[in-house]
């Protein structure tokens, strides 16, 4: 069928901030739906108020608007754009809720606007399990007992019919947040309790627990005209009981036979038929009984999703693409498949290779109880890896996580408790598992089996590779080190077991002349040629690369998402990757994310998915005759290995490795401010846990902590005392010693914090703009919000930070990216960082100054420098960008409701998983629309409670007096009160939280509160201020905790009160 | 496990390690896409005389059942995997090493799978022969003089001798009707069980003739319909089939699968030609011209329908969506039909399996 002419100009939702479980996978489904619908003549709308991601880069939509995802804008939208079709299938659940809440609302009709993709009716069939499960019954297939509840009387019927153990899940929510398994008579009314709570119906799924079966999901592509095909089967290796998201995952289906498997895709097929889909990509999820054919069917997403990424990277087939394609009236066997070029869209691809996706935790920042796995996603990132046979992938895919594993590798008896480990659904399972049976051997397969839930076949696996390391610790002779190297084993791993170091086995690997060789991702098990160069490495098989050859540049990009590296550093990859294009070099890219517009295959001439270790990116360069690497871009990551890079003999592009190490190594850095004569807080090495005590009385109380060579501030600390201190090494687990020392540092307390991004060619300095943290110093940059340009600072020190910025910029010399964090207390400016790389702010600064830094980065590098460019003046050394809409605000978003045990408290360590934006004409607009963007609202009546300190308490006034005058109810605490009171502002006084009840807490309980401002009290009242903090947020009341933030917040409340919901379109070049 | 070759008759070799029966193997190489079904796959009468190379890398993974067989054993000449799983599997399961070591049949694992197929696609099926290390110098005798596909008479190892009423098809497939139903006249080439339980699905009697079949053995005695099989080797061979089919069309419906269909095409008045490497695997998707639908289908042949051959009285049911290539026929006045996919799909998806019913639609 031909394409839809009824329709011209599509809004396509995104999805918002990355929160666990809605991650960089909708920006790169959300790109290529994009790309796709332009490409297919149509006027393209998006809005997405997440600066970071690639989609809203200029240029990509014809209209952008990073504006809050809720009805009042996308109708603002309606108004001032007027497209008559949504596409509602690419930004995850919460662009599926949106549009069914411009449908209840009305809009929808109001405005003609056409729901393309998924229907309401079917998205509704889908979401609501009742109707769901009466579907799935009705086409003969079999759900697990369960029963919808809306309250405890519903549930403690429903628990008569349903055995325990059971699974709560609440309705509506995503990444099965607010899910738990009950697996005992006390867990089971709390916990439903809870489900009831987060689900926005007040609904609940009771049902029969699943635990320990086989789990599957087939991705699904359907078609106008009913056709329908499986695109990718997965398997996940972790049984059910551990959320999708959470599983170690593998495709194709691995333990099926033909029948089996048969059966599932034809049930897949079905439910897709009876639910309704009229278009585009499906996923549907399975769960069978070990050793029987009992199959059930568990649920099914009308939409692009986390695993259609992973099924696109896994198999080659863009399936948000096609089912854009699809949404506007294509069908399945009339679009092509890009990477052949020969077959239709409505071939099935076939893998000749197998891939393994592993789950990335961040077990530092919010460590898990042993059992904590479960309905609820945890994981932020994944990797994934390609190989051969499974246990290839497997191995590449556990180095590519980034954990510290050098693939499957025995866990230490003395710090995991192995055998708990193994009952439990933890991360680990796996490696408690191989560290079993390579103790005893393959006699307990079948026990272990049992206890896991792992298949037969992937403990087969751990039993072939503890065989292979028993005989590598033999005797590893050239062909032992081949079976190794097609196992996916590094040769660093191989070293370790066979008592050598990893430059001998490289040696022993390049004297037998073993090294890898590419294959091409065709989805067609090469019956077709491959236009498209999507790539894996593997060894002793027949390479089929061309080298690109020296023409090419390696972008080293980001690897699996964690907290402080994500979609921002994936976004700056891109868009150098594009840059470099179009200055006519080649690309190649190097990533393991399969979330990631990064690794969609028309990013860049040639994509390799590898783990990002110095091995496996030497493979690839040598293989392509590539000497040019970018490391900048992707955070840590690259930087971690530029060493062992340029060691090898690759060109660093821009700034040189000392440099690099001049900012990194704190002693180094200290020289280096020193010697340019600028400021730092006073700062000191120790290499001892006493070291640590002396060198923090030195430098005076409150000292901050940090261990070299991090990045997203894991492990820092504020210590207060001694009593700080040892409190710091008891929880942080850092071992130190005079190698990996820890730095001490004077803590700037109340200081204004300031991040500069700039683009340097190692004369001139642009610099793209200046952020001011909200929060005071002592919350990481990455969790503070940040204003753009500095709403509170003197001209002067603006200035002084560029010339500062300038001088760094020479010294380094920089060429490329640079971030410096400055603070500024008392008038004084200090120099906090440099990271002569790209930061996490590159891709807002760029789209609120209207710049593209990466771009203009990627031209020095291509030898045109700054001057050239235009972007600074001959003789002017320096030049800055202006916000384009006036104000630019970026705000945090965490994730802590999915760590129900987790102290929602900010520090110096960062937590938040993504970000938002707010554009605005006045400060109120941006940060109103950056508060509502991050889901915070604030209010517009009701009552606020203020509690600040003594200093505090002048600045207050203004702020209380608007309020008032706003129609506020306002409270304080006694002190606070009494000076307001002086002032001529009378309040209602409230208690502390020591002072008795009801205090503060229990009116955030109580649900009486609209607003808190509560400045902090100095150490001695810390764990109250924490208290209240954590009561705010798990109540979802606002909460700020400087003056600065409570008036940005009046001053976002008189906007709000104004109801006029402004959007602002982004310009659509750069 | 003995070290091994594959060497093909353009002198590329690849080793490996041979399982099952060590001995000397020689056929025509074709590569499978499918994921799953080997079982299958192995025991289709149609791969008789071809070496099945199986281009999913890990194979052998959930064992063997013989239920699953399409016929009494394996068929295929010998099989190339580039790993053999040799782990536990669920009760009551075999292992594919000793499935095939009892059937007396040899395989090849640790073999460059992907280069394999990336030169069949390139150079197009030939011969070759696997052999144990210890065996080159007979193997390479067997390799020189060993017949090309369309040389070799692979149907007669595979078919019915004698007219064999409602066979039974065994364990895990379907009975024959009780009822008292139409009778289809089933010409044996080779078939697989799957198509026999598909036509016993829909209530019909069969009964297998062999493939020197009369027409005077079909018309005037009660049977509904004529089907032809599915079946391995060049359709050109068989000409004395075609002319008997020639007889029929017209006084009886006929309807037939893969080479069925390519034995129709021939009866009609067509040509059918060699692929290059033909289509083998269960992704193939195929379009109803008279729907417009397409959908996705089991496939395995290496020959084809010439479409500029077919007569104007002939219509084209389905074409390939990839290639164009024909994959059935109908011709409404003589009541034929053909399809050369395979809609009883085992393995491979089953989206096609409405299709008996247009097969089986037209009776006497």
């Amino acid at each position: 069928m031909p394409r839809r002419n009824d329709i011209h100009h599509i809004l396509v939702i995104g999805s918002g901030p990355i929160v666990i479980g809605q991650a960089c996978e909708f920006d790169y489904s959300g790109n290529q739906a994009v790309k796709t619908l332009k490409e297919e003549g149509y006027e393209v709308s998006l809005i997405n108020p997440n600066p970071a991601t690639m989609m809203t880069t200029p240029g990509i939509a014809d209209h952008i608007f990073l504006e809050p995802l809720t009805t009042d804008y996308v109708e603002k939208i309606f108004q001032q754009v007027g497209p008559d079709a949504i596409l509602s299938t690419m930004g995850g659940q919460t662009a599926l809720n949106l549009t069914m809440e411009l449908e209840s609302k009305g809009l929808l009709e109001k405005y003609g606007v056409k729901v393309i993709g998924a229907s309401i009716d079917s998205i509704r069939k889908a979401e609501d399990r009742g109707a769901f499960k009466e579907i799935v019954s009705s086409i003969g297939l079999e759900s697990a007992k369960s029963t919808v509840v809306h309250n405890l009387e519903e549930a403690k019927a429903a628990r008569r019919e349903i055995p325990l153990p059971i699974i709560i899940r609440p309705s509506y929510t995503l990444g099965g947040m607010g899910g738990s398994i009950a697996n005992t008579e006390e867990e089971f009314l709390p916990l439903v309790e809870h489900a009831l709570e987060v689900s926005p119906a007040h609904e609940a799924l009771l049902e029969e627990s699943l635990i320990g079966w086989k789990e599957f999901e087939m991705e699904v592509m359907r078609d106008s005209k009913v056709n329908a095909i499986i695109v990718c089967s997965i398997e996940n290796i972790d049984p059910m009981g551990v959320h999708t998201g959470d599983s170690i995952t593998i495709a194709p289906i691995q333990t099926l036979s033909d029948k089996q498997y048969q059966r599932m895709r034809n049930a897949s097929i079905d439910i897709l038929r009876a639910v309704g889909v009229d278009c585009g990509g499906s996923n549907v999820q399975f769960a069978m009984q070990n050793d029987t054919d009992r199959m059930i069917v568990i649920e099914m997403n009308p939409r692009v999703s986390r695993s259609s990424a992973l099924a696109s990277k896994a198999t080659g087939f863009p399936i948000a693409s096609c089912s854009a394609k699809l949404a506007v009236g294509y069908t399945l066997d009339e679009v092509v498949n890009e990477i052949t070029g020969q077959s239709v869209s409505c071939f099935e691809p076939a893998l000749d290779y197998t891939a393994v996706k592993v789950p990335r935790f961040e077990l530092e920042k919010f460590p898990l109880p042993a059992s904590a796995l479960g309905t609820q996603m945890r994981s932020v990132g994944e990797a994934l890896a390609l190989g051969r046979t499974a246990l290839e992938a497997l191995n590449k895919g556990i180095r590519a996580s980034e954990r510290k594993f050098e693939g499957l590798v025995g866990l230490d008896r003395d710090k995991n408790d192995v055998d708990t480990l193994l009952r439990c659904a933890h991360p680990l399972r796996l490696q408690a598992a191989y560290t079993v049976i390579t103790e005893q051997g393959e006699s307990c397969l079948n026990e272990i089996s049992k206890v896991t839930g792992f298949d037969r076949f992937f403990l087969s696996l751990l039993v072939e590779q503890a065989d292979l390391d028993n005989r590598i610790r033999q005797n590893l002779d050239e062909e032992l080190l081949l079976q190794a190297k097609q196992a996916g084993m590094s040769d660093k791993r191989i070293a370790q077991l066979a008592g050598l170091s990893a430059c001998d086995v490289e040696e022993m690997r390049k004297k037998a002349g073993l090294k890898p060789s590419v294959h091409f991702v065709d989805t067609c098990a090469g019956e077709f040629n491959a236009l498209t160069p999507y790539c894996y490495t593997t060894y002793g098989e027949e390479d089929e690369g061309e080298p690109l050859g020296e023409n090419a540049v390696a972008i080293i990009a980001s690897g699996p998402n964690r907290i402080g590296q994500g979609l921002e550093f994936d976004t700056c990859c891109t868009l150098a990757s594009f840059a470099f294009r179009k200055n006519g070099r080649k690309t190649i890219m190097i990533n393991s994310n399969p979330e990631t517009v990064s690794t969609d295959f028309t990013s860049s001439d040639r994509l390799y998915i590898s783990a990002l270790t110095a091995e496996d990116v030497i493979g690839i360069l040598e293989k392509e005759h590539v000497k040019d690497v970018v490391v900048q871009l992707g955070g840590q990551t690259p930087l971690n290995m530029a060493d062992e890079l340029e060691k090898w003999g690759a060109n660093i592009i821009g700034t040189p490795l000392s440099g690099i190490d001049a900012t990194e190594d704190r002693g180094l850095f200290s020289a280096l401010v020193k010697k340019l004569g600028l400021r730092q807080p006073d700062n000191r090495m120790a290499g001892t846990p006493g070291d640590v005590f002396r060198c923090s009385h030195e430098v005076g109380f409150p000292v901050l902590l940090r261990p070299s060579f991090v990045l997203g501030g894991r492990s820092m600390f504020i210590a207060y005392d001694d009593a700080g201190l040892a409190e710091f090494f008891e929880k942080s687990g850092v071992t130190i010693s005079p190698q990996a020392p820890v730095l001490v540092d004077q803590f700037l307390e109340d200081a204004f914090e300031y991040d500069l991004d700039a683009v340097s060619d190692g004369q001139n300095v642009y610099i793209g703009g200046i952020l001011q943290h909200i929060e005071a110093a002592g919350i990481h940059s990455g969790d503070s919000a940040s204003v753009f340009p500095p709403y509170k600072s003197k001209p002067e020190i603006l200035e002084q930070m560029k010339q500062w910025a300038l001088r760094l910029a020479r010294e380094i010399p920089v060429k490329g990216m640079m971030n410096i964090q400055f603070a500024e207390k008392d008038g004084k400016l200090y120099i906090i960082e440099v990271n002569p790389r790209a930061s996490r702010t590159v891709p807002f600064i760029s789209k609120a100054s209207g710049v593209n830094l990466i771009e203009c980065a990627t031209k020095v590098w291509l030898g045109q420098n700054l001057v050239k460019q235009g972007l600074v003046k001959p003789g002017q050394d320096i030049a800055e960008g202006h916000c384009i809409t006036g104000w630019a605000i970026k705000e945090a978003v965490f994730s802590f409701d999915r760590f129900v045990n987790v102290d929602p408290q900010l520090g110096p360590e960062m937590r938040s998983t993504g970000e938002v934006v707010g554009f605005g004409r006045s400060f109120g607009e941006a940060y109103a629309k950056s508060q509502n963007g991050a889901g915070n609202v604030l209010p517009t009546e009701g009552k606020v409670i203020i509690s600040v300190n003594k200093k505090d308490r002048k600045t207050i006034v203004p702020i209380a007096l608007a309020l008032q005058e706003m129609g506020f109810q306002i409270a304080a605490t006694r002190g606070t009160a009494s000076d307001l009171f002086d002032q001529g502002v009378l309040t209602d006084v409230v208690l502390k939280t020591h002072d008795g009840h009801p205090n503060i807490v229990d009116m955030i309980r109580a649900h009486r509160v609209a607003l808190v401002i509560n400045t902090p009290m100095g150490f001695h009242s810390r764990r109250s201020d924490d208290e209240i903090r954590s009561e705010a947020m798990r109540n979802k009341v606002p909460y700020t905790t400087t003056t600065s933030a409570a008036s940005a917040a009046v001053e976002a409340i008189k906007y709000l009160e104004r109801k006029e919901y402004i959007v602002r379109e982004l310009p659509n070049k750069y | 496990m003995e070290k091994g070759y594959l060497l093909l008759s353009d002198g590329t070799c690849f080793s490996g390690r041979i399982f099952g029966n060590p001995s000397i193997c020689c056929g025509e190489l074709v590569f499978n896409t499918s994921m799953t079904g080997y079982s299958e796959i192995l025991t289709d009468p149609s791969y008789n005389g071809q070496i099945v190379l199986m281009t999913y890398p890990l194979i052998g993974n959930y064992g063997v059942d013989e239920s699953w067989n399409e016929s009494c054993g394996i068929n295929a000449t010998a099989l190339v995997v580039r790993k053999l799983y040799e782990g536990p599997l669920p009760p009551g399961r075999e292992s594919l090493q000793s499935f095939m070591a009892r059937q007396g049949k040899c395989g090849i694992t640790d073999v460059d799978t992907r280069s394999l197929t990336l030169h069949i696609r390139n150079y197009g099926s030939q011969n070759a022969v696997i052999f144990p290390q210890s065996m080159e110098a007979e193997a390479r005798k067997v390799l020189a003089s060993f017949p090309k596909i369309t040389e070799r008479d692979l149907i007669d190892g595979v078919s019915v001798k004698k007219e064999t009423p409602d066979p039974d098809l065994g364990e895990g497939f379907a009975k024959c009707p009780d009822a008292d139903s139409p009778r289809v006249a089933l010409v044996d080439f080779g078939i697989k069980k799957s198509i026999i339980e598909n036509i016993y699905r829909r209530g019909l009697h069969v009964t297998l003739l062999p493939p020197s079949f009369k027409a005077s053995d079909v018309l005037d005695k009660g049977y509904c319909l004529l089907f032809l099989s599915n079946g391995p080797g060049d359709p050109a061979l068989l000409q004395g089939a075609v002319n008997e089919v020639k007889t029929c069309l017209g006084r009886i419906p006929v309807s037939g699968i893969c080479l069925g269909h390519q034995i129709i095409t021939w009866a009609l008045g067509g040509r059918t030609v060699k692929m290059a490497f033909g289509h083998h695997g269960g992704n193939h998707p195929v379009r109803d011209l008279d729907t417009g639908k397409t959908f996705v289908t089991s496939q395995n042949h290496g020959f084809m329908s010439d479409r500029s051959t077919l007569p104007e009285s002939v219509s084209i049911w389905f074409v390939n969506a990839n290639d164009g290539t024909v994959e059935g026929l109908y011709d409404k006045s003589r009541h034929v039909r053909s399809v050369q996919f395979h809609p009883e799909a085992s393995p491979g998806p089953q989206d096609g399996t409405w299709i008996f019913d247009s097969l089986l639609e037209d009776k006497a």
